[in-house]
């Protein structure tokens, strides 16, 4: 316990620093940051779909207006809950660089993390102007939410985070055992694209499908806060994302200790 | 560095050159055998992902933009046929070439007395994107029994505008490869392309306005997967077939320039 008190005591004292060095390794890419965000196109593929499709008229209470806003919605929260900690954990296991980072007093994740969230001011600074376009072409789409559903979707924003970020470092933590991390995950975007409401609308799947993927941590990690804010989910479903996040902890601090030790053990 | 003194030893014939890179690539593939089930995992969800929504849209709504059901298939069917050829042909090669810049093996390539863009195009393949090839089959198959077979004609012109469509995007890299011989910097552009090309996976009639400009002339993307595929709905005129193939050969001449042109400032990454 002694230990664990320390070792946050030195969490905290470094947290400052931490932080700058994350800022700074944001600044030092930020073109390359401009093109992973706008690289984020697919659901303005899919509007086009959509819009295409209720030309004719709205399909289950979804119309033109409504696929606009939804997938507008969807693109900014989705930008705000991006993580890239697999690309940076299965090559720091695979290539060895996780070692020099482990004997770092701060956990190699904490740090990630860090630098996941200084991008995020980055991101909504691309996204203005990427927003204000989408505005001049669909104005209508603009529209004032109660300020319950603000402050709810503020919340669930972040665990949407906070659970897209711990399913990829679990993913990532799967490195330790398996040479095809990164094909997992890739399979696992496509399910999660799916089940998320990153291509389609919670409200337009089969309702047996949709009953289901509510309570999935695919639709914690994206769908939850653009259904919050446009009015079709509730506390309900920002409680199942507390839940996934609390699992989604225990769990990766179980894989992470057992992968580190396996990883000290093949002795690199 | 540019080429020196004129070489004393005959050209290589083409048909040597072509079976020589050919059989390096396969060589080199085969080395990683084991991704080759995940890969064939990966692309099935894959398959699923594109399928899947147009299921629920069309589960809703008859026609979309005045295509069917079956009619997209076709697209969709196309738009997995080019991603593996660019994925499996084209992307492994024209990458390497980015690397080779930054890290000098562009030397090596440039001393070689073989074309320089047939070398580094050709030298890699990427085999696990067969499994795309053949959901693209099996998805334009699906989509040729629900709208009937097409007659001769319009499998040729189908034939055409495939091949005019690849000619433009492969055209496409490689004139942002040819921007790296400057910008070193510039592989990501590569990732912004692959994601621009993901809007060729529904009928170009779903775009409006510019987007769907953009998608025919800018990033060409519609050329290669809608446009075959009306050409199997018998939907196009001699006058659209003129234009693909008039794009397909122009954009591989311009980038062929391009890349001429690139080569000349390249000043090896030593230097």
């Amino acid at each position: 316990m002694a230990e664990a008190q320390t070792s946050l005591g030195i969490l905290w004292r470094a947290l400052p620093t931490l932080w700058r060095v994350a800022v700074a390794g944001i600044v030092a890419y930020r073109a390359e940051m401009v093109i992973w965000i706008l690289s984020a196109t697919l659901p303005l593929v899919m509007l086009a779909l959509w819009d295409a499709a209720a030309a004719g008229g709205p399909l289950e209470g979804f119309g033109q207006v409504d696929f606009a806003r939804y997938f507008a919605v969807t693109m900014v929260v989705r930008q705000l809950t991006g993580a890239w900690i697999i690309w940076e954990l299965n090559y720091a296991v695979r290539s060895g660089s996780l070692s020099p980072q482990l004997l770092k007093p701060v956990n190699p994740l904490v740090y990630n993390l860090f630098e996941t969230i200084a991008a995020i001011p980055w991101r909504l600074f691309v996204l203005v102007p990427v927003c204000a376009g989408f505005l001049a072409w669909r104005p209508e789409i603009l529209f004032v939410p109660q300020m319950w559903r603000v402050a709810l979707f503020m919340v669930s924003v972040v665990l949407a985070f906070a659970v897209a970020w711990l399913v990829q470092a679990l993913f990532g933590a799967l490195a330790f055992w398996f040479e095809q991390a990164m094909g997992i995950y890739s399979v696992h975007f496509a399910l999660w694209s799916f089940f998320s409401g990153y291509i389609v609308p919670m409200a337009l799947l089969p309702s047996w499908v949709a009953a289901l993927a509510r309570w999935l941590p695919f639709y914690a990690s994206l769908g939850v806060p653009v259904d919050v804010l446009l009015g079709r989910a509730g506390p309900w479903e920002v409680g199942a994302q507390i839940g996934w996040v609390l699992l989604l902890t225990f769990g990766l601090q179980a894989a992470w200790t057992r992968g580190v030790r396996r990883y000290g053990a093949v002795g690199a | 560095m540019t080429r020196s003194a004129p070489d004393p030893r005959p050209e290589p014939r083409l048909r040597e050159v072509l079976l020589a890179l050919a059989r390096v690539a396969l060589m080199n593939a085969l080395q990683y055998r084991e991704g080759f089930l995940v890969e064939f995992l990966v692309g099935s969800g894959n398959v699923v992902a594109i399928l899947l929504p147009l299921a629920v849209v069309f589960g809703k709504s008859s026609t979309v933009a005045g295509w069917t059901w079956d009619q997209s298939l076709l697209v969709t069917g196309f738009f997995l046929l080019t991603s593996a050829v660019m994925g499996g042909l084209v992307e492994p090669n024209l990458g390497a070439v980015v690397e080779g810049i930054r890290q000098g093996q562009m030397d090596y390539l440039l001393v070689k007395p073989v074309d320089a863009q047939l070398a580094s195009s050709l030298m890699r393949i990427a085999p696990a994107k067969i499994w795309d090839a053949l959901s693209a089959v099996v998805v334009i198959a699906w989509g040729l029994h629900g709208t009937g077979m097409p007659g001769p004609l319009a499998l040729l012109a189908c034939g055409t505008m495939l091949v005019a469509g690849l000619m433009a995007m492969y055209s496409l890299w490689l004139l942002v490869i040819c921007l790296s011989f400057w910008f070193v910097r510039v592989d990501n552009l590569r990732y912004l392309l692959g994601a621009v090309t993901d809007a060729g996976r529904w009928p170009v009639d779903v775009y409006r306005g510019v987007a769907r400009i953009f998608l025919t002339v800018a990033v060409p993307v519609a050329l290669a997967t809608s446009w075959p595929a009306m050409a199997l709905l018998d939907r196009l005129d001699g006058a659209l077939i003129a234009q693909a193939v008039a794009v397909g050969g122009g954009s591989m001449l311009f980038s062929r320039w391009a890349w001429k042109r690139a080569l000349r400032s390249y000043s090896s990454a030593s230097s």
